[in-house]
């Protein structure tokens, strides 16, 4: 399986030089702590370099203060703060730590970096440049729930820039007398899956790294939390007092891809326009939240839509990633090379999965070739309510959900491609 | 009532709960099991068991189902221990 081109290559290139956008102003005195203390663009053509070295310990306690010693009382406080979880599902972070409290086997906490979806870019800025502030918030995740191990799941890169970041941080706080627990550093394969949950939990019990079913497991069974690492570093900031509710994006530019810390209520069209985009006759033909497996929706609901968890827009916006397509693109090329994509990227586990994965995609395909089989509309529709909801993961309902959004959204342009006319934008994917 | 579950990873598309639960257990056109109870996954006909039958005998065939698999990818789990992960996925398009 050829991975679509939309997928950026992830290698490095320490000659390009990326652009820092000088911080921001916010405008009003209430005090407040940033994540990143600037947006980051990765510009297009596959560098992963990260402008400015990790922050040193000793810049981040000056920038954040000190890490609150003991955590009595932490759980209320990310309650009281609203903390959901940034991988994706916004899940509140406090009715995750409840479920975790109720059991009672041995306890693992995971920070999750395992960025799989192949668009974003956040976790690993965060954990280039900002690790001390994930370290904190796992430490103290660890010790709020008595966690007998504390890991950082990630995934093997080419230039494993992350996991020596991560590894350079730690020994770091070893040499400055660090009271928390052990951390392990993890790294995993890099494929579409091993982020998902279930399959880290699998990973750093010593099993491969591939999602399975949630079974009925006896009381005493172990445990594992996991976290996306943006969450850990706002559960770090929320143990040293109010916080900025703000959240992490990366935004696909015509130049690259900005990585950009937003306030939670802002309007999404704001952060496009910063990554490049433009209204008017120029603007994207439609934008794709979520990633891989996201939705896509129009132009103007995107425009209109708040970064807000809450907005019906933002909601959909899972780990941050919003990517529109450019004016002239076409959206069942674009589709049809993304479920090209999710078909090969499956764990192979689950039989709806494995066989339903590839007829959509083909589907899709033909679609997107104006060559459509007979009654291939009928046959997609009957394909998708098929692998809807069935898999052991939710790896079948993101191609689900991208598929059904392609048709609701750009609808006439997939019936011009179902009658054969052809398609009125140029060939050509994100 | 306690809902009919299936592993999927386990699964391997032998069929014999369809075999043993027919009305509760239908097969796609792979060959693999979707459940036709109240709360299950939605799939093709997903909703209520059609056949009709009292509770008793949809449980009496519900286990019947669960120790036909070779696979043991069937439980039967009551629903109050069901995480509900459907709040945390549900997809919504806007302008759909």
């Amino acid at each position: 399986m050829t991975p679509p081109t939309a997928a950026p290559p992830r290698t490095f290139d320490p000659s390009a030089a990326p652009t820092v956008p000088a911080a921001r102003v916010t405008g009003d005195d209430r005090p407040r702590v940033d994540l990143l203390t600037a947006d980051v663009m990765l510009p297009a053509g596959g560098s992963w370099m990260i402008p400015a070295p990790a922050e040193a310990l000793a810049e981040h306690a000056a920038r954040f203060g000190r890490l609150p010693s003991g955590a009595v009382g932490l759980l209320e406080a990310v309650e009281d703060a609203g903390l959901t979880g940034h991988g994706g599902g916004h899940v509140p972070v406090a009715a995750k730590w409840r479920r975790t409290l109720a059991g009672r086997g041995r306890l693992t906490v995971v920070a999750n970096g395992a960025e799989s979806e192949p668009w974003s870019a956040k976790d690993a800025v965060l954990l280039r440049l900002h690790p001390h502030l994930v370290l904190d918030g796992l430490a103290l995740t660890a010790q709020a729930l008595g966690a007998a191990r504390a890991v950082v799941w990630l995934h093997d890169e080419e230039e494993p820039a992350t996991v020596r970041a991560v590894t350079d941080a730690l020994r770091e706080r070893t040499r400055h007398g660090d009271c928390g627990p052990v951390v392990e550093v993890l790294v995993g394969p890099a494929h579409y899956l091993s982020g998902e949950s279930s399959a880290v939990a699998q990973a750093v019990a010593g099993r491969r790294a591939l999602p399975t079913a949630r079974r009925p497991r006896p009381a005493g069974a172990p445990r594992t939390l996991v976290h996306n690492v943006e969450t850990l570093a706002r559960v770090a900031l929320v143990a040293r007092g109010p916080a900025a509710a703000t959240r992490l994006l990366t935004v696909v530019g015509p130049a690259g891809r900005l990585v950009t810390e937003v306030e939670r209520g802002s309007s999404l069209l704001d952060a496009m326009l910063a990554a490049g985009w433009r209204q008017g006759a120029g603007r994207p033909e439609g934008v794709l939240l979520g990633g891989y497996g996201g939705t896509w929706v129009s132009w103007a609901d995107a425009a209109r839509g708040s970064i807000d968890p809450g907005d019906p827009v933002g909601r959909l916006l899972g780990a941050g990633i919003v990517a529109p397509l450019a004016r002239g693109a076409c959206p069942v090329e674009a589709t049809a090379r993304i479920v090209e994509y999710l078909a090969g990227a499956g764990a192979g586990q689950c039989g709806p999965c494995v066989f339903g994965l590839p007829a959509i995609a083909a589907s899709v395909r033909r679609l997107a070739d104006g060559r459509p089989a007979r009654a291939e509309v009928p046959r997609l529709t009957a394909d998708l309510d098929a692998v809807a909801g069935r898999g052991a993961c939710h790896h079948p309902d993101g191609v689900v959900g991208l598929v059904r959004s392609m048709r609701a959204v750009f609808g006439e342009h997939v019936a011009a491609h179902e009658r054969g006319a052809g398609c009125w934008t140029e060939k050509g994917g994100l | 009532m306690a809902t009919l579950r299936v592993d999927m990873v386990a699964c391997e598309g032998i069929g014999q709960c369809a075999l043993v639960a027919p009305g509760l257990v239908e097969l796609d056109r792979w060959g693999f099991p979707v459940l036709l109870e109240v709360g299950a996954p939605s799939g093709p006909g997903g909703q209520a068991g059609r056949s009709g039958r009292s509770a008793r005998e949809r449980d009496a065939a519900a286990r019947r189902a669960v120790r036909a698999c070779p696979r043991r990818a069937l439980w039967l789990e009551e629903a109050a221990h069901r995480p509900d992960v459907s709040a945390m996925y549900r997809i919504q398009v806007p302008g759909a």
